[in-house]
């Protein structure tokens, strides 16, 4: 080394000694793992400064209008507000009051899918435009890392849009996280029932996305058909993102060796995959598939009528063919507070607001905004003890359209599943009927999970017979009606 | 040295920029130094890897998000006592920055010996393929990640606080930014400028030319791991996500925003994506031309299209055009092709060199690549 370059290397060496200095020998930060500034959440004035968080981008990008608009229609409903656009809800809303609180929205968060992103998003929402409440996310992954920024950030609410991670309530348990709806395993209880006592199902094969939405909606299914004695054969978990699933659908059985296959394929995938199955080995038929919430009409345009007869999972919202009073009320009161909404459903095309509303991303942000006006009514409008607004959330129970909500000691919601079956209508078409309403469903599963079980993943939960809550206790549907 | 020799304009710049960024806490927003300039010194740390490669090494690594993902990944296995994935080691915090460092820097000298033996388009695309497969393996790999990533990170004590972090990510960009400026002229640094000119004019003065490229992308990974151990603790979590192709993709884009022949430019880069990510959306009326949070991409897009046209040497370089407009001292920066930079002019190796000091012409190795002579004698003989 020349005699130029030592005095700068002792420089960098004095310089490096000085961090570790400074850095001392300690453990962990007890400030949690979120990467939040404890107590970034600004001071209290007593207005509850709101921020939205959907996505804008990714593949739920095109659903940003729906669960903006369900927030929004929660605000206009049970807080005041009048909206800024009768074309769509991005534009905000103003009024809104609750108890005499006003309920400022701040922002609207743009998502990716990814909890990098989302986490930048909350952080820009909470730390930079001061928001103390936050509705959203969407997904699953978010979800948990919305949850953990919650725990480290208590003077913080969140209710969660309709992210649906078992995870992010029963694992993380952030006392200021809120789900008042199912997650993916709930939104398939009482599918394994229905298959394995009414269609006779002793064995099956799984295939889903592989990551935490598509094992969790997984687990739901399997910890129902195996609780009343049925056999998981096979699980296959395709990469997000896979567009040749051929390699996937060979590691499946043939269907002379099962009793039927369960799928929770989403995306562009559920109909490549089911393509590549039909390629593979034979035709799909109603009797011996079943889906969740992926499962849809949309897939009989695709491959034939040869589906009708699947039985499908739930979702936020009950389906489309379910009417009461309230529903009707509902979805009427939506078409009244907008002339159209360019909703996922309608290609992002405008549309009634009606038909954004009755469809499960609306509807489970809308539940969200539901849960924060009825929690500072309990509240008489202060927010200001934090501790007694989260206490008063934890025990609200939300008379919705769709079903009552409560909570469960985690505060995720116990809720009603719709399942449903894919049948042909009088006309050919392949519709979604529902068939039963299966009520109370809670995340544990009767102990299948829990918070010292593993999360749901490739080879959890194991396949165990045990007693469910709601085994046997599905309310019939018929023609749309409950008949409770 | 004297004290008058190291008092340059360029050491007096780096000397008000450091005391500008200890002071900037006590006048600027927390959100702007938790978010704003954390992000910069993290994404400008991991840029400059990619601007050490390219400026003395003329190799353009996709790679380096992967290697700053490793790091990422490793602590949070190593650090988590209990968790839903990973290893779950529960180890303290510096066996688990070591166990980090070590595992990436190990990584990074093997995926670096496999790459040393390409060079240009097909150097860039071995490292595109090395993002890839690390994604998946970290995708699909439950035992130390899985799809859902590692989450519920814990931040040692001594960046506790976001403040604290914002600093140790001050003093390592320090640390960094006159590291790899020292290390440009060392031995083995000018050994591996000389590799980058004339590889095999340098390989039958029997230097071992893919121990050098190896090295010093075992170097720019150790680094890559140091800004990949900041994010996780700002971040609180990483996953698959994290280190795809989009973010790979990004942290290129910033070391082209920034100018990659400019370390200064790495840090510049990170700062100026960082402030459009994050104020772009809060301009007035804004909005009203189509310029959404969705649109976000877009803007970059234009921006990286701009800067190529109109400052092909990036933000960093545009004051040295000016400069040169103006009639002051000339420095010819490295190309930035994937070919590599290949210098003729004696003079533009020697400004290459010297790098922007200019006693050091009058102090010494005054060697230059592929004269076998003076500095380059320490260089690494091959075998």
């Amino acid at each position: 080394m020349s005699r130029i370059e030592r005095p700068k290397v002792r420089a960098l060496s004095l310089a490096v000694g000085l961090v570790l200095l400074a850095a001392g020998c300690g453990g962990y930060s007890d400030s949690g793992g979120s990467g939040a500034p404890p107590g970034a959440a600004p001071a209290d004035d007593g207005t509850v400064r709101l921020g939205i968080l959907g996505e804008c981008e990714g593949p739920f990008g095109g659903f940003h209008e729906d669960v903006v608009a369900g927030a929004t229609f929660a605000m206009v409903e049970h807080a005041g507000a009048t909206v800024k656009s009768r074309t769509s809800a991005l534009d905000g809303f103003t009024g809104a009051q609750v108890a005499g609180t006003p309920i400022e929205l701040v922002g609207i968060g743009c998502g990716d899918d990814t909890a990098d992103r989302i986490l930048q998003e909350v952080r820009r929402l909470v730390e930079q435009l001061g928001a103390n409440v936050i509705i959203g996310p969407l997904s699953g992954d978010e979800g948990i890392a919305v949850a953990e920024y919650a725990k480290s950030n208590p003077d913080l609410t969140v209710f969660a849009g309709l992210a649906g991670s078992q995870e992010a309530t029963l694992q993380v348990q952030a006392p200021n996280f809120f789900r008042f709806y199912g997650d993916g395993a709930i939104w398939n209880a009482g599918l394994g029932d229905i298959q394995y006592n009414k269609e006779g199902w002793r064995t099956v094969a799984v295939i889903a996305d592989d990551y935490s939405f598509g094992h969790t909606s997984t687990a739901g299914f399997i910890a129902d058909f195996c609780a009343v004695g049925g056999q998981v054969t096979h699980r296959v978990f395709p990469p997000l993102g896979t567009t040749d699933y051929s390699s996937y659908i060979a590691q499946l059985p043939d269907p002379d060796e099962v009793d039927g296959y369960f799928w929770a394929v989403g995306g562009t995938g559920t109909q490549a995959s089911l393509e590549a199955f039909v390629d593979a080995k034979g035709n799909l038929t109603g009797a011996q598939h079943t889906g969740n919430f992926f499962f849809n009409p949309n897939l009989a345009q695709a491959l034939g009528t040869g589906i009708a007869g699947a039985y499908v999972g739930g979702f936020a919202a009950l389906p489309a063919d379910v009417r009461t009073p309230q529903i009707d009320e509902y979805l009427a009161s939506a078409d009244a507070t907008w002339e159209s909404l360019a909703g996922a459903l309608s290609s992002n095309q405008p549309a009634p607001p009606s038909v954004t509303a009755a469809f499960g991303f609306f509807y489970g942000y809308y539940s969200a905004g539901v849960a924060l006006a009825q929690g500072l009514t309990a509240v008489d409008g202060s927010i200001a003890d934090r501790a007694a607004f989260h206490a008063a959330i934890s025990d609200l129970t939300l008379d919705l359209p769709y079903g009552d909500v409560r909570l469960d000691e985690n505060r995720s919601g116990i809720v009603d599943v719709g399942i449903s079956r894919l049948t042909v209508n009088d006309t050919g078409e392949v519709v979604q009927q529902t068939v039963a309403i299966v009520p109370g469903v809670d995340q544990t599963f009767g102990g299948t999970f829990g918070p010292d079980t593993p999360s749901p993943s490739r080879d959890f939960p194991r396949c165990e017979r045990r007693d469910l809550p709601w085994t046997g206790k599905a309310i019939p549907v018929v023609g749309g009606a409950p008949q409770r | 040295m004297s004290a008058r020799a190291l008092l340059t304009r360029g050491n007096l710049a780096f000397a008000l920029l450091m005391v500008v960024l200890f002071v900037i806490p006590t006048v600027a927003s927390t959100f702007f130094i938790n978010f704003v300039m954390t992000q910069t010194m993290i994404l400008g740390m991991a840029a400059a890897t990619i601007v050490f490669l390219a400026k003395y090494g003329g190799m353009t690594s996709l790679a380096q998000l992967l290697l700053f993902g490793v790091a990422g990944f490793m602590f949070g296995n190593a650090a988590l006592e209990v968790g839903a994935r990973g290893l779950n080691l529960g180890w303290g915090p510096w066996a688990a920055i070591t166990f980090a460092i070590a595992v990436t820097t190990a990584v990074a000298f093997v995926l670096g010996a496999v790459a040393a033996r390409t060079t240009g388009i097909y150097f860039l695309m071995l490292t595109l393929v090395y993002a890839v497969i690390g994604n998946f393996v970290f995708a699909q790999i439950v035992d130390i990640s899985g799809p859902s990533g590692i989450t519920s990170v814990p931040r040692p004590a001594f960046v506790g606080s976001p403040l604290s972090l914002y600093y140790v990510g001050v003093v390592l960009s320090a640390i960094v930014y006159l590291g790899f400026r020292v290390v440009g002229r060392t031995a083995f640094g000018l050994a591996l400028q000389g590799v980058r000119d004339d590889p095999v004019r340098m390989a039958s003065l029997g230097f071992n030319v893919p121990l050098h490229r190896t090295l010093a992308f075992t170097l720019a990974g150790f680094v890559a791991g140091l800004s990949g151990l900041l994010n996780v603790w700002w971040n609180g979590q990483i996953d698959p996500a994290s280190i795809s192709i989009g973010p790979t993709l990004i942290l290129l884009i910033i070391a082209v925003i920034g100018g990659v022949s400019y370390f200064e430019g790495a840090w510049l880069g990170a700062f100026v994506y960082v402030l459009i990510f994050t104020y772009l959306r809060d301009l007035p009326l804004v909005d009203q031309i189509g310029i959404t949070e969705a649109r976000f991409n877009t803007v970059i897009g234009i921006i990286v299209l701009l800067i190529m046209v109109l400052s092909p040497e990036g933000a960093a370089g545009i004051a040295e055009r000016i400069r040169r407009r103006l009639g002051g001292r000339t420095r010819t920066a490295s190309s930035t092709s994937t070919s590599g930079p290949r210098s003729t002019d004696p003079d533009e190796k020697e400004s290459e060199v010297h790098d922007d000091e200019p006693n050091r012409a009058t102090e010494g190795a005054g060697a230059v690549p592929g004269s076998g002579s003076g500095a380059l004698g320490g260089g690494l003989r091959g075998l």
